[in-house]
């Protein structure tokens, strides 16, 4: 059964000699990224409409999520601003805010951030680094809400000094929230999504 | 020339995460219609070689290659592996990852509907796949409704619904009990028979194929350490210290008495083969002692 292959012919390679081998990218990434996005952001979304605001702050649940999921899929740039623009459109409906439509903008920028946050890391091979949720769930929170804030500033004309000193403190308290969130959470749903790889490859 | 079912030439694969290949220089022909059986330590690479029969490495999940793997004479190269699938059949290790569909019948026609089969022969093969396992008019079952040992049936009337020459079994009875096993290698052997398919199969526990094996694969170290008919395999693997235990206890004895002894024996498909070849030769179980331990 075992192919004798001809030595004088030269086909037959040496036991230890490994060839050039060709790089085949997974076929599946395709897809599930997909499913990963559209049952994080459902999640999102309910988590978004039940929260309670204490104080002006909550939770950006739909930041966190898309975080995870650009942490996770590792998207090239184009696919995270479509997942931010879609994230802003989820945010629209329920939005209680002056400018319901700042969120396109702001979530595109959020997502960008991260995005880009990740390249970085990535071309400091830091690729893998444990901490990248806590850093990007902070900096697309942080970018997010402050676009969306300084909108909202230009349309109720308030002075900078409004912005810079009662928003922008806000807007990093949700951060910081919103990084917690993003690191706990990273763990356990990529453990539920990629167990059977033991690694990332969606 | 008949071409080989599956066809291995100087194939390598390295995952993605790997640093080293963990197939290497891969030559392997598998006959048609032979039933082989792929034996090896735990990380020798018995699965990643079957998911390169099947396609799955490298073209699905990715990773590096050299070489080439055929199908029936076809290359797999840039083939889709759904393609591939309507002439090889894998069923995985895991077999629940592989159900998908909420009833029995949903889960058999699955391939055939993807594959733009007509609903009527969609319907017949299924009920025909059904009953071959021995699930016959399950069609409407839930999968929960199903015990494990009839799930792991369920998968692989998913295979035969869709009629390949080859099937793949990545250890099929790893979860079942010695009764459960020996019940699904009758039936997996009845349909041998039956379509004249080539199977593939990864064993541990060998005894339960011992009946019905015709061809042997050692793999070690992601290399073919052996291969041929069972005939030539055997004395092979029980002359290799590291590969003897690999063989079923009856064959290992059967080697043993023939070193010892300098007689010729059968390749015993049972216990009751062995016992009647030895009375045959006036070896009784004393004799044996006395010829073995002179």
């Amino acid at each position: 059964m075992e192919r004798e292959w001809n030595e004088a012919s030269g086909t037959s390679l040496s036991p230890d000699r490994i060839p050039p081998l060709t790089k085949v990218e997974a076929n599946q990434q395709g897809y599930r990224w997909v499913a990963i996005t559209a049952m994080l952001y459902a999640i999102g979304i309910i988590l978004h409409t039940v929260s309670p605001n204490v104080g002006g702050v909550t939770i950006n649940w739909t930041i966190a999520m898309y975080c995870i999921v650009i942490n996770l899929t590792k998207p090239p740039l184009t696919r995270a601003i479509g997942m931010g623009f879609i994230a802003g459109i989820t945010l629209i409906p329920s939005s209680k805010s002056a400018f319901p439509l700042g969120n396109l903008a702001s979530e595109i920028c959020g997502a960008t951030t991260c995005c880009l946050l990740l390249k970085a890391l990535a071309m400091a091979r830091l690729g893998d680094w444990k901490l990248a949720p806590l850093v990007t769930g902070f900096c697309s929170t942080f970018v997010s809400g402050g676009v969306f804030t300084f909108i909202l500033r230009l349309i109720l004309n308030l002075p900078l000094g409004v912005w810079l000193k009662v928003m922008l403190p806000v807007v990093a308290v949700v951060g910081v929230l919103n990084a917690v969130v993003t690191f706990g959470l990273y763990g356990p749903v990529k453990k539920l999504f990629f167990a059977r790889e033991g690694g990332r490859t969606a | 020339m008949t071409n080989p079912a599956v066809s291995f030439a100087h194939y390598y694969f390295q995952y993605s995460s790997g640093r080293v290949p963990a197939l290497k220089d891969i030559c392997l022909d598998i006959v048609p219609g032979s039933f082989t059986v792929l034996l090896g330590p735990s990380g020798a690479g018995k699965t990643t070689l079957c998911k390169s029969m099947t396609g799955i490495l490298p073209y699905y999940q990715g990773g590096s290659y050299a070489g080439d793997v055929r199908v029936l004479g076809e290359s797999t190269k840039g083939r889709k592996v759904s393609d591939l699938a309507m002439r090889i059949g894998f069923m995985m290790e895991d077999y629940e990852s592989q159900l998908v569909s909420l009833t029995a019948g949903e889960e058999v026609a699955f391939a055939l509907v993807n594959h733009g089969f007509p609903p009527g022969e969609t319907e017949d093969r299924v009920r025909r796949a059904l009953a071959e396992v021995g699930l016959p008019g399950r069609e409407n079952y839930q999968l929960d409704e199903l015990s494990g040992g009839q799930r792991q049936r369920l998968a692989l009337a998913s295979l035969l619904a869709v009629r390949p020459e080859v099937i793949v079994l990545d250890e099929p009875v790893s979860a079942m009990d010695p009764d459960g096993a020996e019940s699904l290698y009758k039936l997996i052997h009845e349909i041998h028979e039956e379509h004249g398919t080539t199977f593939v199969v990864v064993e541990h526990r060998v005894e339960f194929v011992l009946p019905y094996v015709t061809d042997l694969v050692a793999v070690k170290d992601g290399r073919i350490a052996v291969a041929g008919p069972c005939g030539d395999v055997v004395p092979a693997l029980y002359a290799d210290p590291a590969l003897r235990p690999l063989l079923p206890d009856l064959w290992q004895i059967r080697c043993g008495l023939e070193a010892r002894t300098g007689q010729s024996f059968r390749l015993w498909r049972s216990v009751a083969g062995a016992v009647d070849e030895l009375r045959e030769r006036g070896m009784g179980p004393l004799a044996v002692r006395k010829e073995g331990n002179p």
